[in-house]
């Protein structure tokens, strides 16, 4: 006996915690809205969601970048991307130890910012989360 | 032309403190509750409507459904303890309805869980209401426009 088809108009899915892993930045700037999208959109679902920047993602935090990035010419902000997600209910955590090699100040990041994290930290949420996706 | 910013406002609705979404008293102790013209502006073209199960649960902040467009995602925020009773069926099919007519389309039912005049004492609603809602259009520069589906 098949199982019943899922009926994808209503969502019925329990709270999860996810991680978003976010090592993108200016360098590829078309990899760097759609992970916000699904950071607001899996939080107005229920999910617990974390973006946590590293790598070359610390740049998209530092004051400045992501207010004059978009993904495509003359598309929407990737601030205004990250926006939605805080909006939605997404925290955004900062890898300490990637912001030296961008000379980055912990001071120079944006507002949006809510913790600046070890690399510890990470491997914490990675542990205990259902999901962690990579961007 | 509406006055505020061309984005129209019902005396008759309640409404949460940022104009996010209405909620209208219906029959048999329900509500009512869509995207107000602010919303509905703000996030273009609506693509996708999900609605939580009706039956379920949602405590005060819990989103009652997910918005999608094109460039945008988010919840339609829920200021009450309430159960889902119902989607409205025409929106799922056709999200496109709420950049048409916002007003006239709610998205969920819902079934406050402390009763209806407690669930609307935290809304705003008449000429404060409408104060506030043209403020925030004034404030943020918002300019109201419909959109076919």
């Amino acid at each position: 006996m098949s199982a019943p088809a899922r009926d994808d108009r209503y969502v019925d899915h329990d709270a999860k915690k996810v991680v978003i892993v976010m090592t993108s930045g200016p360098s590829s700037p078309g990899r760097c809205a759609t992970p916000f999208f699904m950071g607001a959109l899996l939080a107005s679902m229920d999910a617990d969601v974390t973006i946590f920047f590293t790598m070359e993602g610390v740049r998209l935090v530092q004051n400045g970048v992501a207010e004059n990035l978009t993904a495509m010419e003359g598309g929407k902000r990737i601030i205004d991307f990250m926006r939605d997600a805080k909006t939605a209910g997404v925290k955004f955590h900062a890898c300490r130890p990637a912001l030296p090699g961008y000379d980055i100040e912990p001071v120079n990041l944006i507002a949006e910012v809510d913790e600046v994290s070890s690399g510890g930290a990470l491997a914490d949420m990675i542990l205990s989360s259902d999901k962690v996706l990579f961007f | 032309m509406r006055p505020c910013n061309n984005c129209e406002f019902r005396p008759d609705l309640y409404y949460d403190a940022e104009y996010q979404i209405w909620v209208r008293i219906e029959e048999g102790g329900l509500l009512s509750l869509g995207m107000t013209d602010i919303s509905q502006t703000r996030a273009g073209r609506i693509l996708h409507v999900r609605v939580r199960r009706p039956g379920s649960r949602r405590p005060k902040g819990k989103p009652v459904a997910t918005v999608e467009t094109g460039k945008w995602a988010g919840p339609v925020p829920n200021p009450f303890d309430c159960t889902i009773e119902a989607a409205n069926e025409a929106v799922l099919a056709a999200p496109g309805r709420i950049n048409r007519d916002p007003y006239g389309e709610w998205i969920a039912r819902v079934r406050p869980e402390q009763g209806l005049a407690q669930a609307v004492a935290g809304l705003r609603t008449g000429p404060e209401a409408e104060a506030g809602f043209c403020a925030r259009c004034r404030d943020d520069g918002i300019e109201c426009r419909r959109m076919d589906a």
